[in-house]
């Protein structure tokens, strides 16, 4: 019984994960106020549209498909919150489980090899922890996929973006203000893609 | 290093004291726990903090077989008695955990289920170890407002939890109290802070009087026995609690 006491503090705690899950929480936050913004910056486009009557129909026309692809986008980033907010449990349960079986690793270690129960005990565990593994990295592929359903979208946004470039040249004297508001437009849609990016790359666990 | 130290025998039927860890950061209050075994079958006596988890159950496997703990013994709620809880259920699921009915639905924010929890009614009641009768006696206030004490009338030892408690100083590790009059003054505080209701203590002391003990082992610090055990419940009775400063 001489060996050293094992200091729990050296044991890293594993908060990696959960610092994962804020920071795809706070990138999807960041995508939902954008959407917000389009959402508002299209409603101004449609009614600088209407103003410009004539010269201006395919912009309106392109103005209200922005904003459908805006409403759109806030469902999708909706379904993609219920998703994380579903995984903080998930990898709270992971991150329990890997401080409990360290703790009680160490616990076997000082008592030698050879306690009763030691081998069932550690079986026990790790079969928690694959099941709430298993669970954390379907919810990883669902996330994956939504990120990806969610980056076409965004590839639609921004071929209207583009589009209503093209319409405002055709404004006649809108033109200028037709031009800033879709150069707007086509800013906010290349930052959704920025964090979408990110967003795609981050894990809910580790491979 | 924590060490279980055998301080009952009778054949089958045995106390081990965990007690006194050297080793451990000062930061985190020195606990004792009790191990009491009975034929094929032992029950944990307030297991300590999650910290101290591993020093406390290698202690313990070293003396008996850790498969054959039945039951877990929590005096009280506080972390320094059951937060390790959820590791000795990762040990062994099927434990259960003897507590006061009063915190029945406040111990699971440490682990087990509904079926791990045996709940205390007020009176107390008898806790049966492979034949052997143990006794939940009532120390509500003292000084937690669900608060247990354990008795083996066979053994004569009654675990006190925070009862008797005595914060030593760090190069005091002696098991049993030497020389009464001076230990007490490292309980003196301790019993006069954490001890809230003078009531509760004169009911308590009176209560325990009428066993008979041969060995009084609290949670922190040295073991009572023999005429220190009324020495204490003396001393005890005639201390005023309850109250921030002397
Ligand atoms: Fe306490
Ligand atoms: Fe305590």
């Amino acid at each position: 019984m001489n060996a050293p006491e094992p200091n729990l503090h050296g044991i890293a705690p594993r908060t990696g994960e959960l610092a994962r899950i804020v920071r795809v929480n706070e990138e999807i936050k960041a995508i939902v106020a954008t959407a917000f913004r389009i959402n508002l910056m299209a409603l101004n486009a449609i009614f600088l549209a209407k103003r410009a009557g004539n010269a201006a129909l395919g912009f309106g026309v392109l103005s209200n498909e922005l904003r459908r692809f805006a409403q759109d986008l806030t469902r999708h980033m909706a379904s993609l919150r219920e998703m994380t907010s579903g995984s903080v449990g998930s990898v709270t349960g992971v991150v329990q489980q890997q401080r409990m079986a360290t703790i009680l690793a160490a616990a076997l270690k000082l008592s030698g090899d050879g306690v009763p129960g030691a081998r069932e005990a550690r079986r026990r565990g790790a079969a928690r922890l694959a099941e709430q593994q298993i669970r954390l990295r379907s919810l990883d592929l669902r996330l994956r996929a939504a990120v990806e359903e969610t980056q076409q979208l965004v590839e639609l946004g921004g071929v209207l973006a583009r589009s209503a470039k093209i319409e405002a040249a055709y404004g006649g004297s809108f033109s200028a203000a037709l031009m800033q508001v879709s150069t707007d437009f086509a800013e906010v849609i290349a930052q959704i893609k920025r964090s979408l990016e990110v967003l795609g790359k981050e894990r809910l666990v580790k491979d | 290093m924590k060490q279980a130290h055998c301080i009952y025998q009778d054949e089958e039927h045995r106390w081990l004291a965990i007690a006194r860890d050297a080793s451990k950061p000062g930061y985190i209050i020195d606990t004792n726990e009790y191990v009491v075994v009975h034929g094929e079958e032992a029950l944990l006596c307030d297991p300590g903090g999650i910290e101290i988890f591993p020093a406390v159950f290698s202690a313990l496997s070293a003396e008996c077989d850790p498969t054959r703990l039945a039951g877990i013994f929590a005096s009280h709620q506080d972390p320094d008695i059951i937060s390790s809880l959820a590791l000795w259920l990762e040990f062994k699921p099927d434990l259960k955990c003897y507590t006061s009915w009063l915190w029945q639905s406040f111990l699971p924010h440490f682990g087990g289920q509904d079926s791990t929890f045996v709940p205390i009614p007020d009176p107390g009641m008898t806790i049966r170890l492979d034949g052997l009768e143990l006794q939940a006696i009532p120390a509500h206030y003292l000084h937690s407002s669900g608060n247990f004490h354990l008795y083996d009338p066979k053994a004569k030892i009654l675990f006190s939890g925070d009862v008797g408690a005595a914060l030593l100083p760090a190069d005091n590790n002696d098991l049993y109290v030497q020389d009464f009059s001076r230990h007490i003054r490292h309980a003196e505080g301790f019993h006069k802070r954490w001890m809230g209701s003078d009531r509760a203590k004169r009911d308590w002391c009176e209560r325990v009087s009428r066993l008979e003990i041969d060995m009084l082992v609290p949670q922190h610090g040295a073991i009572y026995q023999g005429a220190d055990v009324q020495r204490f419940i003396n001393w005890f009775a005639a201390l005023e609690v309850g109250v921030l400063r002397s």
